[in-house]
Formats: C-alpha cells, structure tokens, sequence
C-alpha cells in the first residue's frame, strides 16, 4: 500500500472539476495495479450510487424515521380496489392546497404479492421479508420514505403526499404497519358496481379491454370468467383495506362511494375531519365543483369508458341474474358487512 | 480520463519495489477514481464503501450464488461459508421480491413514472433496490460486519439477478449451471410424497397433492421451464455484470472440487488460503455425509453427474432437451 496518497478533486466550473493526484510508497511484492477499464467502470457507477445514496440519506435518516420534504405522518393512503372511485376522491383531494397525488405506485402490490402471495416467504429467518413485524417494517418504511422522497420531496414540501394505492391494497397491512403515523381512507362501493364496472371496462371494445391490447395483452375473458376474477380480486383487495384499517392507529376514515356520491361536500368534509387535516368548506366546495360529474365532457363518458355511469345500483341494469349471484356468493361476508340487506 | 498520468515502479532491493504516480486532468461529470491496484484486490474499506453505515456491510464483499434449485447451491454455499471472515444468508429470496414484481408488470405501469419500478425512474429505484438489500443485511445478518464476506445464496430467485446485479454492481457473483436433466430428475424425485420437499412444503396442507405422483410428465415439463427461466435470468446478468465473477459447472465441481472452489475464488478475486481451501472441501465432501443422510427422498441424494439416464424416461429427457435446448447446448454440448 502507498505510503502517501494524496488526491484533490475540485469544480472549476459548471459540472466541469479538474483533478490532482500523487502516490508514493514501498512495497514487498508487486506494487498496486493501476486500474482497469472494467473496475475504473464499476467504481464510476458506485460512486454515482453512494452520492445518489447519500443525497437520499441527508433526506432521511438513517431508519427512515423522518423524510425532510414528505412527513410520513402527512401520508394519505387510499386503500380499496379499482373502480370504487379513487381516481375521483384523489382528484378532489389533489386540488386542495398543500395537497400532492402520487397516482398508483402499486408499492403495496411490490411487498403485499411477495409477502401474502406464496407462505414460504414468509417463513424463516432468512426470508427477506420473514421474522419479525418490526424488521420486516424498518426495510419497507426506509423504502417507501426514500422512494417518497425523492420523487416527490420538493414539490410535498411539508405538504400532504396522497398515495391513490387501489391497485397495491393487496399489500395495505404491510403498508400501514410500517407507517402507523401515516393517515387512511378505506375507500368502499358495492361490490356488485364494482364487479359491473369492471365488466364494461374489460369486455370487447371496452376502454381497459383496448388498454390490453395496446399492450400487446389480447387475451379475452369471456363475461363469466370476468365477473368471477373481478369478485376475487375484490374479496382480496377490499379484505386486505379493511385488516389495515382495523389495525391502524393513525388517523383514518372509511368512506362508502355511494356517500360521497350522495353528498360529495359533506363526505369530504368528514374525511378531512377524520383524518385530522384542516381544510375550509370554500376549497372543499372548489375541489368538488371542479371534479364533479357534470364536469366531464360527454363524451368521456359511457358504458366503455373510464367514466362510466357513477350511479351507485347501476349493477341491476347491468349484471345477469347470475352474474348477480356469482358476486354475491364470492363477496358475501364482505357484502353483508357494508351494505346488508 | 486524466490528461496526464504518469507512474514508475522499480526495485530498490531485493523484493522491495518503490512506486511513484502522479495524475492531473479535467473531466466533465465525475471524476475518475484514484489508482491504486483495486483491480485484482479486494476493494478497501472506507467510510465511503461502507454502505450500511458504521458496522454496515461492504456491498464489495456480498457473493451471490445464482442458477437453479437443486444445483448444488447449498454445498457450494456451505464449503465457501467456512472459508475465515465469511457469513452466509441462505435463500432470502430478495431476487423474487424485486424480480418477480417487475417482470410481472404491464408494460403501461413500466413505462409510468409513478409505478414504483417504472423505467423513467429506474435510477433512482436501482439505488432503493440498493439501499434495500444493504439495510436488511444490517438488519438480518448483524454479526456480518464490514470486514466479512457474505455468501447470498439465491438459486430460486434469480428472476432478479439482474437488479441486485445493477443495484449492487461491485458485489461479486457465482453463476452455478447443472445438466438440466439431472436438475429434473433431483427435483423429481423431491416432489414425490414423502420426500423432503414435498413434506416441507406441504406443512398445514394434509390434503396436498403430489404433481410428480400424480402427472410425472407434467411435473418434469414445469422444472424445464422453471430451468429455463431461472438460469436464463441467471445467465443474463452474468454476462451482464462488469465486476468480479465466476461461472461453475456443477459437473466440475464434483469432480474436481478443490480445484474448481480454486478457480471460483480467483474469478471472484478473493484471497484464499489454501489449507482455508482444502479444509473446507474435506469437511463437506459427499463422502463425509453420513450415509443415512443420503438417498432417494432426502435432500442429499446421489449427487451424481449422468444420474438421469437412470431416473427419467426417455419421453421426459425428449422433453427437458426440447425445453432448455439452447442452454443445454451451450453449457453441455
């Protein structure tokens, strides 16, 4: 090893640095290689990593107790499933001040498919995300407060971050866990609209059906095959929203979308109220006048489009009487708990 | 690139070498690293490598082991974990967990930079992927301290070999291969009732079946794929990853274990001694296991390269031939 190394590495000028260096030493044996292309390469890309690290690290501390810009406990999850109106409670919530949408990171799915997916992960104490809930929760809350950060740290500012997560709720558990101090919509429709929904979306012609096909995805379901994997993934979805907001401690709410479309100011004002934010029934009232029904152009609009109908017992006109007890078999317990009879 | 770098190295005396160096330039972006004979050497331990923080690990001396199950993994594994200052962690599965979810996305959420691993973000979640893997080692493994090596052995996770490969590019890897017969063949025999993975995954589930009793031909044709898929991915971040490796054949191995472990240490470019080398051998040769440890049904079964022209039909080694082809033909022409 050299007796003396010495190396100055100054900015001369906008992202141009001159450099200086001086080694000198004995040794027994060869002396140090010099470096070769392959290393000089690795250690170019380390030292990008370690200073991207590093950056992240002066963000948040060291076990991810703090994000300087996203305040863990100014994160707002909406839990659920799709087509129970997250778009639009998210839509509405982003137009208030000091308000930020992160539109489906689908992180809950990242942790929730691979924990809750296949049981062998999560036993043992070598299994990445097995053991104990609190070194399982240290890596995900570092993770997702990192990934927080820095998409969204400057622009949150101290502000509320909304994370629109119907799509990752598989994993909802695991995120709440890791971040008790964060807030909680369960947002919640009628699984039978629900199913509805997303049986015009995925049927020939249909806007998700077309989305698939885009993507190069062109396997058709038949409606039954449809209605049965919509009923389950609802049962999933929903059955894991409703575990994590039992299980929550921090601020939270549960909305039905039959509600909030009955009375759109009067649920949000309940939901701010629940989750401890101050929001005042001026910008309330601007945020759901801006992203009401009537707003959306017509022809946005329709039965295979994104924006469908938003008529909470529209199922009746449009599921068959089987299709009708398919998802009422399936959906059963969770049916009878949020709308009996 | 400096503008000028000079160095002079000459003997002063007998063994003895002074070297003098000296560099100067300008560079647009990072500058570049000092020399100092990292090629070929372990990457020293500074502040700086020591990405888990004090005590954390050097992500310069993680090794991980992929390919397949039933490869030899574990007995790779177990001789390298006695070698000094080395740990292991055996099948976190961190491979599933970021390989799994992205390959599964749809091509629209890749392409959003909203999705968590979407491509316009890549670079910064490489570097989660980084952080991730790093802090659970401080977390899960916190006896393995900075000076150690660590021995990750993930045969059935490579699907994301290729991530922690990027996310971890001066770490070092093993691209363990067997005949994809044999591995079917192990694998076969592990999955019949009564035998060791079928007993232990089968724990709370009385009523499971086994595919391998049930549809042999089935059984063998989904390991070809799962073959294919897992040394595939394997493959592909070998020859992807720029830093140290080692590629083994689980034939050589078994045939010439000291000199191969030998060959896996200089490929990776970790010193060794060779008594650390040979002992390590010896306490985990086949031969020293005791006999009722071995046999059908048991996880240490017969070890023998060529095993499959006694335990597959000749309909099943069609399959497995037609199915990994291209791999088989590379790695065993």
């Amino acid at each position: 090893m050299p007796a003396l190394r010495k190396r100055a590495v100054f900015e001369v000028g906008w992202g141009i640095r001159a450099f200086l260096g001086f080694e000198a030493g004995l040794t027994r044996g060869e002396a140090p290689l010099p470096v070769d292309g392959d290393a000089e390469r690795i250690r170019l890309q380390v030292t990008e990593k370690e200073r991207e690290i590093r950056i992240l690290r002066k963000k948040t501390s060291a076990n991810g107790v703090r994000a300087g810009g996203v305040d863990p406990d100014k994160i707002v999850w909406i839990f659920g499933v799709a087509r129970v109106g997250s778009t639009w409670l998210a839509s509405m919530m982003g137009e208030t001040e000091g308000h930020t949408v992160w539109n489906e990171p689908r992180v809950g799915s990242l942790f929730g498919d691979f924990y809750y997916g296949r049981g062998t992960h999560r036993g043992g104490r070598h299994a990445i995300l097995g053991g104990a809930d609190e070194k399982r929760s240290k890596a995900i809350r570092a993770f997702i407060l990192a990934a927080a950060e820095a998409k969204f740290g400057r622009m949150v500012d101290g502000g509320y971050l909304v994370i629109k997560e119907p799509n990752g709720s598989n994993g909802a558990p695991l995120l709440a866990r890791t971040l008790p101090e964060s807030r909680v919509i369960f947002l919640v429709r009628d699984p039978r609209d629900v199913v509805s929904s997303g049986l015009g979306a995925a049927l020939e012609g249909g806007w998700y059906a077309e989305a698939r096909k885009r993507r190069g995805t062109p396997k058709q379901q038949s409606p039954a095959e449809v209605v049965e994997a919509r009923a389950k993934r609802y049962v999933e979805y929903i059955g894991k929203s409703r575990e994590a907001y039992e299980a929550h401690e921090g601020p939270k709410t549960l909305v039905k979308y039959e509600e909030l479309r009955a009375d759109t100011p009067g649920t949000m004002k309940r939901i701010y109220s629940d989750l401890g934010v101050a929001v005042g029934e001026e910008e309330i009232a601007r945020a759901v006048r801006e992203h009401s029904w009537e707003n959306i152009p017509e022809e946005e609009k329709g039965p295979d489009r994104f924006y469908r109908k938003a008529t909470p017992g529209g199922w009746r006109e449009d599921l068959t009487p089987e299709q009708v007890q398919t998802v009422e078999r399936i959906t059963a317990p969770l049916l009878e708990e949020f709308y009996p009879g | 690139m400096p503008a000028l770098r000079n160095r002079a190295v000459f003997e002063v005396a007998r063994g003895i070498k002074a070297f003098l160096g000296f560099e100067v330039g300008l560079t647009r972006g990072l500058a570049p690293s000092a020399p100092g004979g990292e090629a070929g050497r372990p990457r020293q331990e500074t502040e700086e490598s020591k990405d888990g923080g004090p005590g954390g690990m050097d992500p310069g001396k993680i090794v991980w082991i992929f390919g397949t199950g039933r490869s030899g993994s574990t007995w790779l594994m177990n001789m390298m974990a006695e070698m000094p200052r080395t740990g292991f962690w055996n099948e976190p599965k961190v491979g599933n967990l970021f390989g799994r979810f992205h390959e599964g996305a749809q091509v629209g959420e890749r392409n959003s930079a909203n999705f968590i691993l979407g491509e316009p973000a890549r670079e910064g979640w490489v570097a989660l992927i980084r952080n991730f893997v790093l802090g659970s080692i401080v977390h899960r493994r916190p006896r393995i301290g900075p000076g150690s090596y660590l021995i990750v052995k993930e045969p059935n996770a490579s699907v994301g070999a290729r991530l922690l490969m990027e996310a971890l590019p001066e770490s070092r890897m093993v691209f363990l291969v067997r005949d994809p017969r044999d591995v079917v063949a192990s694998a076969l025999d592990a999955m019949h009732k009564g035998s060791w993975l079928f007993e232990r995954r089968s724990r709370g589930k009385e009523d499971r079946e086994s595919l391998a009793d049930a549809d042999p031909d089935e059984a063998v044709k989904r390991r070809a794929r799962t073959y294919r898929r897992d040394i595939g991915h394997a493959k592909e971040a070998f020859e992807a990853h720029a830093g140290r490796k080692a590629l083994v054949r689980y034939e050589d191995l078994r045939r010439e274990p000291l000199e191969t472990l030998r060959r896996v240490y200089e490929g990776l470019r970790i010193p060794f001694e060779e008594d650390d080398l040979r002992a390590a051998v010896e306490k985990h040769a086949w031969e020293s296991i005791p006999e009722e440890e071995k046999g059908p049904g048991k996880e240490l079964r017969k070890a023998s390269p060529g095993g499959w022209r006694d335990d597959l039909t000749p309909e099943q080694v069609r399959v497995v031939e037609e199915i990994t082809g291209p791999l088989l033909r590379e790695f065993y022409p």
